[in-house]
């Protein structure tokens, strides 16, 4: 830590002007390419890069982008998006209709981690050079709303550079490099060490930043990284551990931006019939809805939120926060502690006496192994037994897809701000051909709400589509289907100097630093 | 008895304040250890019995929601830290203690059997141990942990996590005792007893365990006070990267890479009390195999 420091002090002793801008990050974008990881790091840093046809403004509304209008065609067959003239790519090509049609490919190919978010697209059509239609196989009044994250690249850059397809494990040129429309590009990039950002020149849009060098520095440890905040070495870190931000605030060099990220943290349950595969973790304990009832009964989440989180979180009632469109204030009401409820249901079910496996990431979320800890004790006085392993997130995915669990712990943050994105990733059963449920890793299935989610797709009456998000909160809720237990609460540091923009998503947008 | 309150030995630990300082430290540490259930106050291994909202209690203060005192304070799940300080020196010592054992075993069967038989068996065993001296120690004990871990069911991870530490640092530390074994073998093994054994028709394997080992025991000892001190800290060392005793059983490493987190936060408490019993214990052991070192070794007195 102190070697790092004395590193970071080396490179503040040398002259700076005062655009200079550099923030430090807990994971490095593990790639540049905009369609080979669908994870919030890279997203986040690419939307500073590359730009889609539409973009999300600082209240999280949809704008205009690369797109300058669009509206749908016929009763839903599909939408039509007018495209913007003039833009330039940071090579210095030109952006037109061919890109859009090349980038659907590329991220709707199979190679893509992107794929899923074009599910109900059927075909995409080139009406002339500045005018797509994006033909859908139901009506989807939210469309736009869920392709802000999809990124247009060029693609004469991409045929020139063999880059034609995203290449997750062995990587290509687009893993390194980036050439996007958006407000920066990139200067330098060592992966896991620097990453150096300049504005680019010919953006499109108003500039309302005022950076001339970005220096993007991952730090693993968060209290590595606040000791670089503290001493001016970064200007700006994410997070800030959390039971540092309240001392930080009588601090005058630096500044606490706290808000709360769209990000439910939940639990989740093996609810497949029979042993897994590899015969590890997975037994039958939780097919039983009273044990998934008695775990939620058990676990005191005001007493993890004043503790581990300093109140600076809220308890969750269902898979989405208040903030989402789509919540369900019928069923806001979340599960009551009761341990001695809790303690009956558990031996009804047949819990007593078994060993809950409880998987658990210890570097993905907030205090993440700490609240997996304090769970583990609580199911304990409800008299469960519980194994409690927690790991970092590269095994921690692989751990839950292979099914050696019988409980886990989940954040979700639905990408398109809405309700039904995780009733299509957690709630519907899970369906690789239709890719449909592609994160239940529990299995978790209800007919019901199968047969909901198309019609909630394709609704285009609020009231009507509120009905049905609501039923589909309230079976979630009766059945136990996820135990939600917070909103995750997005602890930013500054130094006072700087202005930045927090959006729930907690991506982190270059273009609306100011550094004074 | 007479005979050891006659021998040099006890008359140098007398007269060395040093020696039976760190000797009564030891055995204090040692005592308190595998006496813990008794003079702790809670049990923090049974998560069952712990209360979230004690957490993060100031030592000696009541804890704001519960008014509970503790006088070491608590941790971020509300374990008492005085208790889980003497459960942790339990894992510590335990696992220290055993590993040098394992790791003593190892090496003198190693050592004699390349000291006594030459040819390839030592060329083979020394050069293994040369190669391993090449790594450092904790890399060895992480290859083991990571490749042992790998091959243990999930349901056993956490009662096995203590056996696969104590074969891990085992493992990585029978180098020192296998070098100093064979040395003295070979020195042992021109003597004339040893010739004497063999002329009777002694077995190998008896003139090796019989004959030589005595004689060469002492150097061993030594050894094995420094290995443990050397141990007691590895162990610290691999549960404070996270990949030794589990957060739910939590030795003094864990409770130190648990306090890491909270010294910006001013939590001082969780990280100094185990980190100074940590040293206090490491120092003793430490001062304890010089002192011992020096009064078996003749030429420095």
């Amino acid at each position: 830590m102190f070697r790092l420091s004395a590193a970071f002090a080396i490179a503040l002793a040398l002259p700076v002007s005062a655009k200079d801008f550099s923030f430090a990050v807990t994971t490095d974008p593990q790639t540049m390419d905009p369609h080979a990881v669908n994870s919030a790091p890279v997203l986040g840093f690419l939307n500073n890069v590359y730009e889609g046809l539409v973009r999300r403004g600082k209240d999280m509304s949809i704008e205009p982008s690369l797109a300058t209008s669009w509206s749908p065609i016929g009763n839903g067959e599909g939408w039509r998006f007018v495209l913007r003239q003039g833009v330039t790519f940071q090579d210095g090509s030109a952006f037109d209709a061919d890109d859009v049609i090349f980038s659907y490919e590329r991220a709707s190919s199979e190679e893509a981690d992107t794929s899923s978010w074009f599910a109900p697209v059927s075909k995409v059509i080139k009406v002339d050079n500045f005018t797509v239609d994006i033909m859908t196989s139901a009506p989807n009044p939210i469309f736009p709303d869920s392709i802000a994250n999809w990124m247009i690249m060029d693609s004469g850059w991409a045929a020139a550079n063999n880059a034609e397809r995203p290449d997750k494990e062995r990587g290509n040129f687009a893993t390194l490099n980036a050439n996007g429309t958006g407000p920066f590009q990139i200067a330098s990039r060592q992966p896991d060490l620097a990453t150096e950002l300049k504005p680019h020149a010919g953006w499109w849009d108003k500039v309302e930043h005022n950076l001339s060098r970005v220096k993007m520095t991952p730090i693993q440890n968060s209290a590595t990284a606040l000791a670089a905040l503290l001493s001016g070495d970064v200007d700006f870190i994410n997070p800030v551990p959390i039971q540092d931000a309240q001392r930080l605030q009588g601090n005058p060099d630096v500044k606490v931006i706290q808000g709360i990220e769209a990000r439910v943290i939940m639990l989740g349950f093996d609810q497949q019939p029979g042993a897994a595969e590899s015969g590890q973790g997975a037994s039958d304990m939780f097919l039983d809805a009273r044990a998934r009832a008695a775990v939620a009964q058990a676990v005191n989440v005001p007493a993890i939120l004043q503790t581990i989180m300093r109140g600076n979180a809220e308890v969750a009632s269902q898979l989405v926060s208040p903030a989402m469109r789509g919540y369900s204030n019928a069923q806001s009401a979340p599960y009551a502690f009761d341990p001695d409820a809790a303690r009956a249901l558990a031996a009804d079910a047949g819990l007593t006496g078994q060993t809950i496996s409880f998987k658990c990431p210890n570097d993905r979320y907030l205090n993440d192994e700490a609240v997996c800890q304090a769970i583990t004790g609580m199911l304990a006085q409800a008299g469960m037994d519980v194994s409690l392993d927690a790991m970092p997130v590269s095994n921690y995915w692989p751990e839950l897809r292979a099914d050696n669990f019988d409980m886990y712990l989940l954040g979700w943050s639905p990408g398109t701000f809405d309700a039904e994105h995780p009733i299509r990733f957690l709630g519907s059963t899970p369906n690789a051909e239709k890719r449909l449920g592609s994160w239940n890793f529990g299995a978790y299935s209800n007919a019901r709400i199968d047969a909901l989610l198309p019609m909630i797709q394709s609704e285009i009456d609020d009231t009507a589509r509120q009905r049905m998000l609501d039923e589909v909160a309230k079976i979630m809720q009766d059945e136990v289907a996820y135990v939600p237990l917070y909103v995750q609460p997005l602890v930013w540091g500054a130094r006072s100097n700087i202005q930045v923009t927090q959006r729930p998503d907690n991506f982190f947008i270059l273009r609306w630093v100011t550094v004074n | 008895m007479t005979r050891f309150f006659d021998s040099d030995v006890f008359y140098a630990f007398r007269t060395s304040p040093v020696a039976i300082c760190s000797l009564v430290v030891t055995v204090l540490l040692v005592l308190s250890a595998v006496f813990a259930p008794l003079i702790a106050t809670t049990n923090p291994f049974d998560p069952a019995s712990l209360n979230l909202m004690n957490g993060f209690t100031p030592p000696m203060e009541p804890n704001a929601f519960t008014g509970e005192r503790f006088w070491l304070g608590t941790d971020d799940q509300g374990r008492d830290v005085y208790s889980t300080i003497l459960y942790g020196l339990r894992i510590s010592l335990f696992v220290g203690i055993s590993a040098v054992l394992l790791a003593m075993v190892i090496g003198i069967f190693l050592g004699l059997l390349s000291g006594y038989v030459g040819g390839w068996t030592e060329t083979i065993i020394m050069r293994a141990a040369d190669v391993q001296l090449t790594f450092p120690s904790i890399l060895v004990a992480m290859l083991i942990f990571g490749v042992a871990k790998g091959v243990t069911p999930v349901e056993y991870r956490d009662q096995m996590a203590i056996w696969v530490l104590i074969l891990a640092i085992g493992l990585s530390d029978w180098v020192q005792f296998a070098r100093v074994v064979r040395g003295a073998t070979l020195v042992e093994k021109s003597k004339d007893y040893v010739a004497a054994a063999r002329l009777i028709g002694r077995s190998p394997l008896a003139i090796m365990i019989r004959h030589i080992l005595p004689n060469v025991l002492s150097p061993v000892l030594v050894i094995a006070t420094i290995s443990l001190a050397l141990a007691i800290i590895a162990e610290a060392t691999l549960s404070f990267l996270g990949v030794g005793a589990p957060a739910t059983q939590p030795s003094l490493g864990t409770l130190i890479r648990i306090g890491q987190g909270f010294l910006f936060s001013g939590e001082w408490w969780i990280l100094a009390f185990p980190a100074c019993t940590l040293l206090v214990l490491a120092l003793a052991v430490n001062l304890l195999g010089d002192w011992l070192r020096d009064a078996l070794n003749p030429r420095l007195r």
